[in-house]
């Protein structure tokens, strides 16, 4: 008995592991029952074709991604044989953000907010305008630092060159995800084939807005002065001022008289879950969740805490949520607010956690009082 | 049974102790002690091991000669049964107990200088343990925390070299364990508390800072990096984290690859 159980264990972990791990389709957004096999299995064969599969990426020449850092974050998580280093994304990733990058990995349910899903393209905190997509400097940022006041935790720890690996595989993963998305809808609403054209059109578009975020870089004009005290009172109280201007700046709408994020009424969501509203649930990997408006009293930034990064948040808005832009924008070029005005509120909002209890608000409404 | 049954009774001390020489001559001992008072835990581990090593070896070698001494191929009579020795059982409850009550007296200052005496200080930094990282929180220039200046990080703890630390430890959800194996400190964050730790570091370099408190399902990756530096580089690292914290602009093209 010893005997077998010794050769079970030894022909159990030799190096070549047969993985059957594949990404899982998207068909989120539309009925399921509509989609034949046949179109399953035309879109499969397209995007394993054009990106290969979680253990071996395929690298199409259009995407400029690295392939050797792909590698490296692809593959199983371990490897019995010396100096293979592969797996990243697995290791570290994969259990929240899923193997497809879904965002719906088997810890997620247990997490609000829940990961990031990366196949619609849309990244929340990022240096560049609303609608563009993040750069890889935002992308070591996240992992660096973290988010703050959610589950993705610091990868600082890791070497630099796992971080460079990890950044270009979520790229790779959101590409493919993207893409697959803009196959899907030509495939199953407008019935088309998805010939090569097709999908290297699709993918030329994607990898396009990729490689356009480093010219969407949101680069402030330079901050009043705040450096003696009666300067940056100034500074906090006209951004007190704005941030209760109902018209202007809309701020207390959904933060709150007080910032507290007890502004609006009614149930908002964000881009990911606003989707899953009338739809049978069956349908998506994780439950409906609710966006709730930032309580800016409690000193968690989860985009970052720089000024520079509280500046971008209102320049930009936050991407997949319902916090507007408010700052000069491609679609919008003369913007909502001033700098100045956007640096007074930054100076306001950093200023909440430590304001004195002394400074009574007055709110709104009694309606709002009530709601306590 | 047999008397080769009672040969591997015997092999149980003998292996027992064989295994531990062998590894404590192979390289697998304590993490490294750079701390002050550390030399107390390592100290009361071994005193403690020594005393249950010499009841072991002692009680294994005694079952082992039972079982070699009342083998049944040799003791063909029927068992006796003794009505029990008065004496003999008061002595064998009274010297464990008191051997008890003496380690309990024993390590009581270690404890006490560990745990019920904090130096009077302020924290040099508030750790708050969170699902699954730490929260790092320095005062800033103006040496109180819970002000506009503090200076937030996460995982990555600074403390000068020979110094006084006062860690002011939190947690912001379930319990875990703040454990610096290499300055023998561990003590659990608990909700609702902030409790005092306190070591100084004597040696520099880059340590681990590992959770120590089952909290859920990252607990095994909950690990933090302890870097012991200098005065002078301490307080130039802590500067630069300020300074990055209050950026108003990009820093040129380095930044994102130095910020650690």
């Amino acid at each position: 008995m010893c005997v077998a159980a010794l050769v079970a264990v030894s022909g159990g972990c030799t190096g070549s592991v047969e993985s059957d791990v594949r990404f899982r389709i998207n068909l989120e957004g539309f009925n399921p029952a509509e989609v034949s096999t046949e179109q399953r299995q035309h879109l499969v064969n397209a995007t394993v074709a054009f990106f290969g599969t979680p253990d071996e990426p395929y690298v199409f020449d259009g995407t400029g991604l690295d392939a050797k850092k792909l590698q490296m974050a692809a593959g199983p998580s371990w490897s019995d044989e010396e100096g293979v280093h592969r797996g990243l994304y697995r290791k570290h990733c994969a259990h929240c953000h899923g193997i497809s990058g879904d965002g719906a990995g088997p810890t997620a349910i247990f997490l609000n907010p829940y990961p990031r899903d990366y196949r619609p393209g849309i990244f929340k905190f990022k240096s560049t305008q609303r609608a563009s997509k993040p750069t890889t400097a935002d992308m070591r940022r996240i992992l660096h630092h973290g988010i703050p006041g959610t589950a993705m935790p610091s990868f600082a720890l890791l070497h630099e060159d796992e971080i460079d690996a990890l950044i270009e595989y979520v790229k790779y993963l959101s590409i493919r995800g993207q893409t697959e998305q803009m196959l899907v809808s030509r495939l199953v609403e407008a019935d088309e084939e998805l010939t090569r054209d097709v999908i290297v059109e699709e993918l030329t578009l994607v990898v396009d807005t990729w490689n356009e975020a480093e010219s969407s870089i949101i680069t402030p004009p330079e901050r009043p002065p705040v450096d003696t005290p009666a300067q940056l009172a100034a500074s906090i109280d006209a951004g007190h001022k704005l941030f209760l201007a109902k018209e202007k700046s809309q701020c207390v709408n959904c933060h709150g008289p007080t910032g507290l994020g007890d502004g609006g009424d009614d149930k908002v969501y964000d881009d990911w879950n606003k989707i899953k509203l009338d739809k049978p649930a069956a349908d998506f990997a994780l439950p409906i969740q609710r966006l709730l408006p930032r309580n800016l009293r409690l000193g968690i930034y989860r985009g970052g805490r720089r000024p520079l990064d509280i500046y971008r948040r209102i320049h930009a808005g936050i991407n997949g949520t319902q916090m507007p832009e408010f700052g000069p924008s491609p679609s919008n070029p003369k913007g909502a607010l001033k700098a100045e005005e956007i640096w007074n509120l930054v100076d306001y909002v950093l200023s909440l956690p430590y304001e004195k209890s002394s400074r009574v608000h007055e709110p709104a409404s009694v309606a709002q009082r009530a709601r306590f | 049974m047999g008397k080769l049954a009672s040969l591997f009774f015997f092999a149980v001390p003998i292996v027992g102790v064989g295994f531990c020489y062998w590894a404590l001559t192979n390289g697998y001992n304590f993490p490294v002690d750079i701390s002050v008072t550390g030399h107390r835990i390592d100290h009361l581990f071994w005193f403690i091991a020594a005393l249950t090593g010499v009841v072991f070896i002692a009680t294994e070698g005694v079952l082992a000669w039972f079982v070699w001494r009342y083998d049944g191929s040799r003791n063909p009579d029927a068992a006796k049964f003794a009505h029990g020795n008065h004496n003999l059982e008061v002595v064998w409850t009274i010297v464990p107990a008191a051997t008890l009550v003496f380690i309990a007296i024993y390590q009581m200052n270690a404890w006490a200088d560990a745990k019920m005496r904090p130096p009077d200080m302020d924290p040099t930094v508030e750790v708050t343990a969170r699902q699954f990282e730490w929260r790092l929180r320095y005062p800033g220039a103006d040496g109180k925390l819970g002000t506009r200046d503090d200076v937030h990080h996460v995982n990555d703890l600074h403390v000068p070299l020979d110094t006084e630390i006062l860690v002011s430890l939190k947690s912001a959800d379930v319990l875990h364990s703040f454990f610096l194996p290499n300055l023998r400190v561990k003590q659990d964050a608990v909700p609702g508390m902030k409790i005092p730790v306190w070591f100084r570091a004597m040696e520099p370099g880059t340590y681990d800072l590992v959770c120590a408190e089952l909290c859920g399902w990252g607990h095994y990756k909950m690990k933090g990096r302890l870097t012991v530096e200098s005065r002078e580089d301490f307080e130039a690292w802590l500067a630069k984290k300020y300074q990055e914290q209050s950026a108003t602009q990009d820093a040129p093209a380095e930044e994102a690859k130095s910020e650690e």
